[in-house]
């Protein structure tokens, strides 16, 4: 399960994302839409921490990737100096107190010991590297990213035996499926030069499988592809999607978005307007920014 | 003036021995400049301030005193700051290696600089660590990118190495300069001597054409 907590990120002055909170469990495929510059990308990027957000938290499976955010604990905030020391000044109103602070961003960083030694434990029961969250969140990209030095074969082989540590012959048979699932064992020796874009983007899909992933993030996988070879990684896309994988995905093919998705979250100006099932969302969206965001692309 | 290039006869088993010299010290200093610019070039794209620092630091100090003085202080300065003896060898190759290593660091900087960005983020996606990307992922990249430039750097590192005549290593040069001394002619020895520099450059772009050909297979189409 993944579970973003009140995001928030900022680049310089710029903010992107302004408190997102959405939570995908295991097995959903979750759509992430939205005008450009909404935040779709930064928000997807964040999940594996290629984007570290600002303020908020990220979990995934019960584990806590990001620091702690202290905004988001009442026993850290009750622990602060702030806290107490507003207390004292008279305010009697638990939840009223709490939400004064987290509006004016009243926590320093010299909020006493007791505050900070439960920011740690925090952290000791539940904090884990962001490597090993990687292995488990596999990512799609844009620009495929493929490795241009290496082989098809090497392309895909090169995580599962260095970072899962995959004895070499498991790793390559495990390759050959999942590209022959793909179409693309033929292409198995040849560099990533030589292939055509639909080509690349179903070999780094593969690739990303091929760390038996159970999650995927899907950044835009068709936005760079000539018109001609966004359906054969949809129809890849798709059919994995019946494989019980979780799946979050930053896409503008509206109709795949409705088609394979469980929910859509329509985000706009860095916060998440709506977040439903692809039949209500499409049919009798709430807000009216996403309605006029529907009838331009639809 | 009539020229007698039979006088360099007497003298060819000295230029081999010579050649041998001046091979195995350049050589010796572009392994260890090599070895060296990998960390250097590390620390000038790290985001860790003392460490660009020092690695810019270092690289201005190559840069900016002149080579010759460079071995001069190595091999007669150094000794009596310290009182740690070189042999003209060692301080040339300690010299020319260190003094490379700030210049292919630098287009090694340059080299990672231009790798694209999506390529880290591929290799942290899949969760790869900093060291495994740095050397499975992004140096084999950079380093083909730069290959031409290496090569440029490994031809001035050679004919640099004719300034260790200067400390008392018999180098090819050394060998022109003592025919020289013998028989009082100076054109036979250093016109042989041009030609010896001339085809070994010629022999290492070579080389390094060949080899920017096969590191290039995978950009075929």
């Amino acid at each position: 399960m993944i579970d973003i907590r009140n995001l928030y990120k900022n680049f310089g002055v710029l903010p992107v994302l302004r408190g997102v909170s959405l939570t995908v469990n295991d097995g959903e495929i979750v759509s992430i839409i939205g005008p450009s510059g909404s935040g779709k990308s930064t928000l997807l990027r964040s999940i594996n921490l290629l984007e570290p957000p600002t303020y908020g938290e990220i979990w995934v499976d019960g584990k806590i990737i990001t620091p702690p955010d202290p905004y988001l604990h009442f026993e850290v905030i009750r622990a602060s100096r702030t806290y107490r020391h507003m207390q004292r000044e008279g305010w009697d109103d638990d939840a009223a107190l709490i939400r004064e602070i987290k509006a004016r961003d009243l926590l320093k960083n010299h909020e006493g010991q007791k505050y900070h030694t439960l920011l740690k434990e925090i952290t000791q029961h539940s904090f884990v590297d962001a490597n090993v969250v990687r292995e488990k969140i596999g990512m799609v990209f844009q620009h495929f990213n493929l490795f241009p030095h290496m082989t098809v074969l090497q392309n895909m082989i090169y995580a599962p035996t260095h970072v899962k540590k995959i004895p070499m012959d498991q790793a390559v048979e495990k390759a050959r499926a999942l590209l022959d699932n793909v179409g693309m064992l033929d292409k198995i020796d040849v560099y990533p030069g030589t292939l055509s874009g639909g080509q690349k983007q179903r070999v780094a899909i593969a690739r990303t499988l091929c760390m038996d992933p159970e999650a995927v993030l899907f950044d835009e996988p068709t936005s760079a592809l000539d018109p001609e070879m966004v359906k054969e990684v949809l129809d890849v896309i798709k059919r994995l999607a019946t494989t019980g994988i979780t799946m979050i995905l930053v896409t503008h093919e509206m109709g795949f978005a409705r088609e394979v998705s469980d929910r859509i979250c329509f985000l706009d100006e860095g916060t998440v307007l709506e977040d439903a099932p692809p039949d209500i969302f499409f049919s009798t969206p709430k807000s009216e920014r996403a309605r006029t965001f529907l009838e331009k692309v639809l | 003036m009539r020229l007698d290039f039979s006088i360099i006869w007497g003298y060819l088993p000295m230029f081999g021995s010579a050649l041998l010299v001046t091979l195995k010290v350049t050589f010796c200093s572009l392994f260890f400049a090599l070895l060296l610019s990998i960390p250097l070039s590390l620390c000038k794209i790290s985001n860790i301030r003392p460490l660009l620092w020092f690695a810019d630091f270092y690289t201005s100090v190559f840069r900016g005193v002149p080579i010759l003085v460079q071995v001069f202080m190595t091999y007669f300065g150094i000794p009596i700051a310290t009182g740690v003896k070189m042999t003209a060898f060692t301080a040339g190759v300690v010299v020319f290696s260190m003094n490379s290593a700030a210049y292919i660091s630098e287009s090694m900087r340059g080299g990672i600089r231009a790798i694209d960005r999506g390529q880290y983020e591929a290799a942290m996606a899949l969760g790869v660590r900093y060291p495994a990307m740095m050397k499975d992922i992004i140096l084999p990249q950079a380093v083909k990118s730069v290959l031409p430039s290496l090569v440029n750097e490994f031809i001035g590192l050679l004919k640099n190495t004719t300034l260790i005549a200067s400390i008392g290593l018999v180098d090819i040069l050394r060998v022109g300069q003592l025919i020289q001394a013998a028989t009082y002619r100076a054109f036979e020895p250093f016109f042989v001597i041009s030609v010896f520099y001339y085809v070994l450059v010629m022999v290492l772009s070579w080389f390094g054409k060949a080899l920017e050909k096969r590191v290039n297979k995978s950009d075929r189409h």
